[in-house]
């Protein structure tokens, strides 16, 4: 599955790369995340409690920074697991300068494969859900820059 | 004899509607199914799953789940290997893992088993078992595994095998069929596929491995079509004596071939129990059976017919590619890797015919059971029933008169097909005429008509199907090397009462009724007073078990001959009784009279008591026999059905209005159980024309492990069924019956995929690949403006 978009946000390129790739700031946006454990400054690893229609799975994450450029991109891969289901995914976000000063617009892309029990029991509400999920992460995102601020 | 009762009602011999023997306790809810053995001590296994399918196993981590109490062991491939147990044979000769000890072939393969002191435990215990995997490319379509430069999905296999092609097998003449084709009138081609589905038995698979470790016993209680092969198997892969094994099945809730082969559940269940030493219990959820049990079907077809423009038919050639998934685990006898897949001939008179079929390898679970048919009879009738509807339109001649036209005639039976089957009997002709007769087919087609005038969409299909069953005579069939005779064991009580033992395996057919009325036909002891037992290896004769329509073809007939030894030495008894030659003696109505003196005689009970209190000087005491069964011939039931379809123009949805089943299973012993059957079957041939399939995403992931997306129709969407018969009883075998578990669910998909066409057919419609959705049928609608 390949989902991408673009996401205005009020504040400075710098600001947002710092938050986007700061795993405990941008760690309580992510969708039903429990706990984030930092391995080094670019491995970590996340807990998060997942619904797909009916099932519910506790996915353990392990995501890697595998490309940043300051403040412009940063490519982030990821491998989880929950008994019986697995997640792979590669995402790439690019910042640029706002129509307005001082703002940013964020332009991500990502590229999902879901294996297991949840795109087998769960496959006509996957992309839905990821959908869903992706953009409330974005909301989190945004309305927590603009409250640091 | 069916047509004519020999026995009273209070007998039941055969003909007459005797209630089930069953259903006492099936109604009650007092069935025992394997869900309800509990052994003291008993131990609860679950099983870790892929979630790919197909990747590298980098390592397994079970530390967390051994630390959750109750958790006592976890089983992986490593620790299988050290006992060489990773891998096991299946029945079609190719190997499976029992568990990875690598790669991962399918999602949904087990990888590790927990076993812990209860059920909740061992679930716990399945989801902290952590594996590492790397993900590797999938091939999904066979197609795509027969390209050059496809990967090797079994690199295990030896140097010559490096391909993804397991086998190649062909029938009939393909030089004369080319011929046959290169010069006809008229020549059609098409694709067809019958989908990947699943037998979704009520009853999930399951076990209870219980090994005393101080008698040396091993008893398994599982869910079996086969109780006695498994046993077998088990002697050979575990090296245990045969005579310390005992598979023991209970009330089996639906088997329809899923529960023939062997899955690795069962052996990881006895290796849990042989290293724990106390009784392991395993049992499948709906996900895991839909996931990862054998499959049915799977064959991507190319089917050519040549015709004359007069419509008579001149040849049939068929190139198949059969989806095996990661192993070849199909059931199928030795010698037959695509079944009985060349009576795809048919009912009709092929001067010429050629088959092939290629077994071929995928990222998906291993199998192709015997769906309630016998060996891959389903795909060929599908195929030669929606070609001949096909080439009837084409030619536009009416498709009965076409079938009318073509059909084996009844006086060319026993009849030779051109793959090499020998029909034992039929009368076709006779069976679609009834049928044309129940629903007017005449009045129907006026109707349709009318209907097309107002834009309606009416359709109109038939299907005159040959079904080949009762596997099967010694020299040809065989399962790992065991013949597929079967048998029956008869013993006497002093009282007159009777038991019977059985190699075959109910799974709710009835059994327990009809091999007692095959009994009271044949000896005249009432019904009621004999008892039917199987599925306990300790005391049932060796028999192959229940599948593909055998039981009444084989066991049926192992019973009729076992009652016809006793009755020989009844004969002895009596003449001894009254005194008379045994050529002096007539055997009607359960007794042995003097001729010509009818107050001279003695009943069968009176022979029963006196076989162990009076026989002869000379002779053994007691009233008992075996028989061994080996079928001359197998046997071929058929039957026409015609459909009726309404199709909504808006939505796609297609209604069965009508539905007219006639069946010919030779003589019947219990016409209400043969109803039950048919009814049964039509609903499992209407539910994949409709309904069901098994699909999979581009990763390999099954898109139906539930049953919110593998739809099985309820009481809500089946259709009222109208059912008749003819008897054509088989020649051969020793009271002319012929199966008939099977023919319905082989029937009635092409009726209804014929009907559905037939209403389309005017919009260019010449082939719709079932399950016919509305998704699916709504997008042709659509593209012809008509949605």
């Amino acid at each position: 599955m390949e989902f991408s978009g673009a996401v205005d946000i009020p504040a400075a390129r710098e600001r947002v790369f710092a938050f986007v790739t700061n795993p405990d700031k941008v760690g309580q946006c992510g969708p039903g995340v429990e706990s984030i454990e930092i391995l080094d400054p670019t491995h970590f690893r996340a807990k998060a409690k997942v619904g797909v229609g009916f099932i519910t799975a506790r996915f353990v994450v392990d995501l890697e920074i595998t490309e940043q450029q300051a403040p412009d991109m940063a490519v982030i891969t990821a491998r989880g697991q929950a008994p019986g289901s697995a997640v792979d995914a590669v995402g790439r976000m690019d910042l640029v300068e706002g129509a307005e000063p001082g703002t940013t617009t964020m332009r991500w892309a990502a590229e999902v494969s879901i294996s297991g029990m949840i795109a087998s029991v769960g496959a006509r509400l996957v992309e839905g859900t990821a959908n869903k999920m992706i953009g409330q992460t974005f909301d989190c995102i945004r309305a927590k820059i603009v409250a640091d601020s | 004899m069916a047509t004519e009762l020999q026995t009273t009602p209070e007998v039941g011999g055969m003909g007459h509607s005797v209630k089930r023997k069953e259903d006492p306790r099936m109604i009650r809810g007092q069935g025992e199914y394997i869900e309800d053995v509990n052994l003291p001590g008993q131990l609860w296994m679950d099983i870790v799953r892929s979630p790919y399918a197909h990747a590298t196993i980098k390592s397994i981590d079970a530390s967390e789940a051994l630390k959750i109490p109750g958790v006592l062991a976890v089983i992986t491939g490593a620790d299988l290997e050290k006992a060489g147990l990773h891998w096991m044979p299946t029945l079609a000769g190719d190997k499976q893992m029992v568990l990875p000890t690598t790669t991962v072939m399918y999602q949904a393969q087990e990888v590790a088993a927990v076993v812990a002191t209860d059920r909740y435990a061992a679930a716990d215990g399945i989801a902290a078992v952590y594996v590492d995997y790397e993900p590797l490319p999938v091939i999904v379509d066979p197609h795509k595994a027969m390209e050059k430069d496809a990967f090797v999905l079994r690199p295990d296999r030896a140097p010559d095998k490096q391909t993804n092609h397991i086998w190649h097998w062909e029938s009939g003449d393909r030089a004369a069929t080319d011929a046959a084709l290169e010069s006809a009138e008229v020549r059609i081609s098409e694709d067809i596929y019958i989908p990947r589905i699943h037998v979704a038995s009520i009853e999930t698979c399951g076990c209870v491995a219980d090994w005393d470790a101080v008698r040396g016993q091993l008893t398994l209680h599982m869910t079996s079509q086969a109780p006695h092969a498994i046993r077998t198997v088990l002697a050979l892969v575990s090296g245990l004596p045969e005579q310390n094994i005992r598979v023991k099945t209970h009330d089996i809730g639906g088997g329809f071939g899923g529960k023939v082969p062997v899955y690795p559940g069962y052996v990881l269940a006895v290796v849990a129990s042989l290293t724990v030493g106390k009784p392991v219990k395993w049992i499948e959820d709906r996900s895991e059976n839909l996931q990862a049990d054998s499959f049915a079907r799977d064959y991507h077809i190319h089917a050519e017919m040549s015709a004359t423009k007069a419509g008579k038919i001149t040849g049939l050639k068929v190139k198949t590619l059969a989806d095996h998934g990661y192993s070849d685990a199909a059931a199928d006898p030795s010698k037959y890797p695509a079944g009985l897949f060349n009576v795809i001939t048919g009912s009709y008179d092929f001067p010429n015919a050629f088959v092939e079929v290629d077994g071929v390898y995928t990222n998906k679970p291993p199998g192709g059971v015997a769906y309630r048919c016998s060996f891959r009879v389903t795909e060929a009738v599908h195929a030669i029933e929606r070609m001949v509807d096909i080439l009837a339109h084409d030619i536009g001649m009416d498709p009965a008169e076409l079938r009318m036209k073509n059909f084996i005639q009844p006086e060319q039976f026993p009849y030779t097909t051109p793959t090499g089957w020998e029909y034992d009997s039929g009368n076709y002709p006779a069976a679609l005429q009834k049928a044309m007769d129940m629903i007017d087919y005449a009045g129907l087609r006026r109707e349709q008509v009318e209907k097309r005038e107002r834009g309606e969409l009416m359709g109109i299909g038939i299907s005159s199907f040959t079904e080949i069953v009762g596997a099967g005579p010694s020299k040809d069939f065989d399962i790992i090397g065991i013949k597929m005779f079967d048998s029956c064991e008869i013993r006497v009580h002093p009282t007159g009462k009777v038991i019977a033992r059985i190699g075959v395996q109910s799974q709710g057919q009835g059994h327990e009724t009809t091999f007692a009325q095959i009994i009271a036909e044949e000896l005249g002891f009432p019904a009621a007073d004999v008892k039917i037992e199987y599925g306990d290896t300790d005391t049932a004769p060796y028999g192959l078990g229940t599948y593909a329509s055998r039981s009444t073809p084989v066991a049926g007939a192992a019973t009729a001959m076992a009652s016809r030894k006793i009755k020989d030495k009844a004969r002895k008894i009596a003449a001894h009784l009254l005194e008379a030659a045994e050529d002096d003696l007539e055997w009607t109505n359960g007794k042995f009279t003097v001729k010509g003196s009818p107050d001279r005689f003695k009943t069968i009970q009176e022979i029963a008591f006196a076989a162990y209190t009076n026989h002869p000087t000379g002779m053994e005491a007691g009233l008992e026999a075996v028989d061994y069964y080996d079928p001359p011939n197998l046997t071929f039931p058929f039957g026409s059905y015609i459909c009726v379809v309404d199709i909504d123009k808006a939505t796609g949805q297609v209604t069965v209005r009508r539905f007219v089943a006639v069946d010919d299973c030779g003589n019947i012993i219990n016409p209400m159980i043969v109803d039950g059957q048919i009814h049964g079957g039509l609903t499992m041939g209407f539910a994949p024309s409709l309904l069901e399939s098994i699909t999979y995403d581009e990763l390999g992931n099954n898109q139906a492990g539930t049953f919110m997306d593998y739809l099985l129709p309820t009481a809500v969407e089946t259709p009222r069924w109208e059912v008749a018969k003819t008897i054509t009883p088989s020649p051969h075998h020793p009271i002319g019956a012929k199966g008939v578990g099977e023919s319905a669910t082989v029937g009635a998909p092409p009726a209804i995929a014929n009907a559905v066409v037939d209403a389309l057919w005017h919009l260019g419609v010449r082939n719709i690949d079932i399950p016919l959705t509305p998704q699916k049928v709504w997008a042709i609608l659509h593209e012809k403006g008509i949605a």
